[in-house]
């Protein structure tokens, strides 16, 4: 006989239990809930009538309608090809080409992530417009020229500058993991450049360029920023969304174009996430970056390139500039600030930029303990593997889901007071209707609108963290919430913190999650440019585009130098001895 | 196996199996481990000696079996519960503390006064020899000093139990045999029984007071270093444990024969050997020896002419590599002082007489 030590189950596991279930609940109620009343929706009238597959069936017969679907796969597809294109040639040059003045054009390349999709629309029309810079030519000074900028033109060129940097993310990240060992073992295997190129460099990064194709496909469908302002006569699913739900409150039609735009984007996704199962990392801890050599052509080559693309992303935001600037485009060239009034009716004056910069700190505050105290409870821990994995899943699905459907589900799901249980007469009352009008549903739909790329940071992130902490830990008694605030927080403080200002940026410059969501007492900027341009009042529009820039280039730097600060006190700790 | 005098059992392993699914990381583990005793648990990569090690700090939880520790019985108990200190292959170090807040950290969390946290602390890196070092964080110590701050880390609480799961393999030689020493000194210092897991033939044999040699999920035999090296009871054990020729042969019972192709070998009658016909020979390199070159060998016992295949210089030793003439393909090693192969001159190609030392030859049985 022994004795039993009375042990019954530890204080620390259930505890952990119990924060894994309330997380689950979290993302389920948060993420894939709300989707729920929209596909109901889509299947009843406005009166809430059953009506089956009617709605699909009048959409289909709808000969306008379907040509914004066919339309709109026009954009995506010839968006995802450009931007993958120019954001693979750019990101080669800066990886694996001895690129002159490397650092600028570095960090030049993402300028275009701080201007909202709509403030790029804006822009386009300033310079290819009617009466755009080129299109006049320079104000007559040279002959001008037309590239018919509203329509299909316009909104391509407007997509590939939301897109492009979002392709060149993943691709320099794609490119920089690269072992100079496999090149010269190629070199004195006397393969050719071009074998090189294509059975040693795009085997490496072929979930980087299948990602970022996902990523442009996705963001290009279901954007509503550019084809609002520079569309034209061109109809998009977007923009069709929309106006059934602004224009005709025909909210019915407005969730089965939802659903046309959804099922796509989910597509996207399965099949992308398909693929990445079968990542393997070719490159091992051990390999030597590789270092490209001087190659005169290739560089200059490159350089010209890069120049052209940079020249387009300055001009473009330095014509949104000049256009808040300006008194009366192109009658009164003379500066002035009567742009940032902001005093006609679509204004509102300065109230709509204060709210926007509040739900953005919220946004960043909220987001990043969500965001990563999820990723921790999914990474760190044993128990409940299945219900782990579906937060796991949940939480990559927001990428998928556009910003216009999330938006509409929010409506759909959080102004109901009550759910009916089905088949009883039982109401329950729905805890999260009383976020609706206020900033609350704001600042979740932002959450969770940018969960997906927060998330996968932050746990990356914590799995470069020895999972033997947690171990060593629990030997010594410690209880892991302890360890979570003492190591785990200080280890991950730069993604912390990045991820911080990806949120900010991302919810200053959103316009497709919240223009259903935002209450009328509580308008913020992003919708106030689209306002302000239907009315016609694009100067004010500029104006309020440049406030956004700044305000996000403004956080970005407080980041850059806050995260230097960081890294530079724990650089002690950083940088291992070799041992 | 041996029972130390005045020892008692402080860990009992009873029956341990761990499988996932179909396939069994352990099967039916009994082991005794007693109070004061450093035991190594030895093995190739995938015998199961790390699942062991983490099913007894209860960071992997076993599919059946009971442990006993200090007679209380502790199987499902959560690691927080359970009295040991653990160092990682890795250390494991927390790389945002300095060497003095690592070992501090389990004290912390105690309701102890600050003035003993410091006096424990102090102790500690003084045992560990890291009294300089104290402010030091884990990216500006060395390989050795790292694995120094996380022993005295895994010390703190005063385990009744001490894991080390590989904890010298990333060290490199020189280190790795200082640190062996220390480890031992400390350990016996404290009489703090310890388990720990290496795959390192010779830091267990050099460490150990009792080695448990681990085959596929189960113990394939457990002894002090001198025993398994003198009684290896499987060939697994006799190749893992120093080295050892297998020869595959009929063996005669009655007469005490062995048939290896045409060559006979007498056995010592000292050992019954149950099994009949077909098994293995076994002899050590070691225990073989090179015999002038006679005419006829026929007359002699235990003989064998072989060629000089290969010749490895090991620091006072080489060690041949020899084949028959008619079985060139199977190697047969011999370890010879260095004088001996200078002066006799041997050379690759050469032929020799080698001579099996009777009462050093052992038989197994063959799976095969």
């Amino acid at each position: 006989m022994y004795f039993k030590k009375n042990f019954n189950k530890s204080f620390n596991i259930l505890l952990l239990r119990i924060l894994i279930i309330f997380v689950f609940i979290l993302v389920s109620f948060f993420i894939i809930i709300p989707l729920l009343p929209l596909f109901l929706k889509s299947f009843s009238d406005n009166k809430n009538n059953f009506i089956g597959l009617e709605n699909f069936i009048n959409y289909i017969q709808n000969p306008s309608l379907t040509q914004s679907f066919i339309n709109s796969l026009k954009v995506a597809i010839t968006t995802t090809f450009f931007s993958v294109l120019i954001g693979f040639i750019y990101a080669y040059a800066l990886t694996r080409t001895r690129l002159p003045l490397k650092k600028f054009f570095n960090t030049f390349s993402l300028f275009s992530l701080y201007i909202p999709p709509l403030a790029v629309a804006i822009g386009l029309i300033y310079i290819f417009g009617k009466q755009g810079l080129i299109t006049q030519g320079f104000f007559g000074t040279i002959p001008g020229f037309d590239i018919n900028l509203y329509g299909f033109n316009g909104i391509i060129i407007g997509e590939i500058f939301y897109c492009f940097p979002q392709a060149l993310i993943i691709l320099v990240s794609a490119l920089n993991l690269s072992d100079q060992r496999l090149y010269e073992a190629a070199e004195s295997l006397k393969a050719s450049p071009l074998r090189k190129f294509l059975t040693i460099t795009l085997p490496n990064i072929k979930y980087g360029l299948m990602n970022s194709f996902f990523i442009c496909f996705i963001l290009s469908f279901t954007d509503f920023g550019v084809p609002k302002v520079v569309g034209g006569n061109f109809n998009v699913l977007a923009t069709d969304i929309y106006k059934q739900v602004v224009g005709q409150q025909n909210f019915a039609m407005g969730a089965t174009i939802s659903i046309y735009l959804l099922v796509p984007s989910i597509l996207a996704f399965l099949i992308d996430k398909n693929f990445q199962k079968n990542e393997a990392s070719l490159i091992s801890g051990k390999s030597i970056p590789f270092k490209p050599r001087k190659n005169l052509i290739v560089d200059s080559i490159m350089f010209i390139f890069c120049s052209l693309i940079l020249i387009l992303v300055i001009g473009v935001f330095s014509s949104i500039v000049l256009a808040s600037l300006i008194k009366i485009w192109p009658y009164d060239i003379s500066l002035s600030l009567q742009n940032f009034r902001f005093s006609n009716v679509a204004g509102n004056g300065y109230e709509p930029y204060f709210n926007t910069v509040f739900m953005s700190i919220y946004t960043a505050i909220f987001g990043t303990i969500f965001v990563f105290f999820t990723a921790y409870l999914v990474e760190k821990f044993k128990p409940l593997k299945k219900i782990r994995m579906l937060i796991y899943f949940f939480s990559t699905l927001p990428i998928a889901i556009p910003g216009l459907v999330l938006g509409l589900s929010y409506i759909l799901f959080f102004n109901k007071p009550s759910f009916s249980v089905p088949f009883l007469d039982f109401q329950i009352f729905n805890p999260f209707s009383l976020l609706y009008g206020t900033m609350g549903i704001l600042v979740l739909a932002n959450i969770i609108h940018f969960f997906t790329v927060c998330f996968i940071s932050a746990t990356t992130t914590l799995k470069q963290i020895d999972k033997e902490f947690e171990e060593v830990s629990e030997s010594l008694k410690v209880p892991f919430y302890k360890t979570f605030l003492r190591i785990t927080i200080p280890l991950s403080l730069p993604t912390i913190l990045e991820i911080g200002s990806y949120y900010f940026v991302n919810s200053m410059i959103t316009v497709s999650a919240i223009i259903f969501l935002y209450p009328a007492k509580i308008p913020v900027s992003s919708v106030s440019i689209v306002n302000m341009d239907d009315a016609g009042d694009t100067a004010s529009a500029a104006a309020m585009s440049t406030l956004i820039v700044l305000t996000s280039l403004s956080v970005r730097l407080i980041y850059e130098f806050t995260s230097r600060n960081v890294s530079k006190k724990s650089s002690v700790w950083i940088n291992p001895l070799e041992t | 196996m041996i029972k130390k005098e005045g020892s008692f059992k402080y860990l009992e392993i009873k029956n341990i199996s761990k499988n996932f699914g179909e396939t069994f990381v352990l099967k039916n583990i009994h082991l005794d481990v007693f109070k004061g005793e450093f035991l190594c648990l030895l093995g190739p990569s995938g015998c199961g000696k790390t699942t062991l090690l983490r099913i007894i700090s209860g960071l992997e939880r076993q599919t059946n079996g009971d442990i006993v520790q200090d007679g209380l019985l502790i199987s499902n108990s959560p690691t927080e519960k359970r009295d040991f200190g653990i160092v990682f292959q890795s250390y494991a170090l927390f790389p945002n503390l300095n060497a003095k807040q690592n070992i501090a950290y389990g004290l912390e969390n105690k309701k102890i006064n600050k003035k003993e946290i410091e006096k424990r602390t102090n102790n500690l890196l003084r045992l560990v020899g890291l009294e300089k070092y104290s402010d030091q964080f884990p990216s500006q110590l060395s390989g050795g000093q790292q694995q120094r701050v996380a022993l005295a880390r895994a010390m703190a609480l005063s385990p009744g139990l001490l894991l080390l799961d590989e904890p010298l393999s990333a060290l490199d030689a020189q280190v790795r045999s200082k640190l062996r020493n220390e480890i031992k000194l400390i350990q016996k210092k404290l009489n703090l029984t310890t388990i720990m897991v290496t795959h390192d033939q010779t830091e267990a044999l050099s460490m150990a007071d009792r080695v448990v040699v681990m085959e596929r999920g189960h113990i394939a035999q457990i002894g002090t270093p001198f025993e398994l090296y003198k009684n290896p009871i499987t060939p697994f054990v006799a190749d893992f444990i120093g080295k050892m020729n297998l020869l595959k042969g009929k063996y005669d019972k009655k007469n005490c024969v062995f048939y290896y192709l045409n060559n006979r070998f007498l056995i010592s009658q000292n050992t019954e050997y149950s099994f009949l016909e077909n098994c293995l020979l076994g002899i050590r390199p070691e225990d073989i020896e090179i015999i002038k070159f006679r005419k006829n060998i026929e007359k002699e016992e235990n003989i064998l002419r072989v060629k000089i295949k290969e010749i490895t210089y090991l620091g006072t030793i080489f060690r041949l590599t020899v084949v028959l003439e008619s079985k060139l393909e199977e190697n047969i090693f011999v370890d010879v002082i260095s004088n001996q192969v200078i002066s006799n001159n041997l050379k690759i190609g050469d032929f020799i007489d080698i001579k099996l030392k009777k009462e050093k030859i052992k038989l197994f049985e063959s799976n095969l």
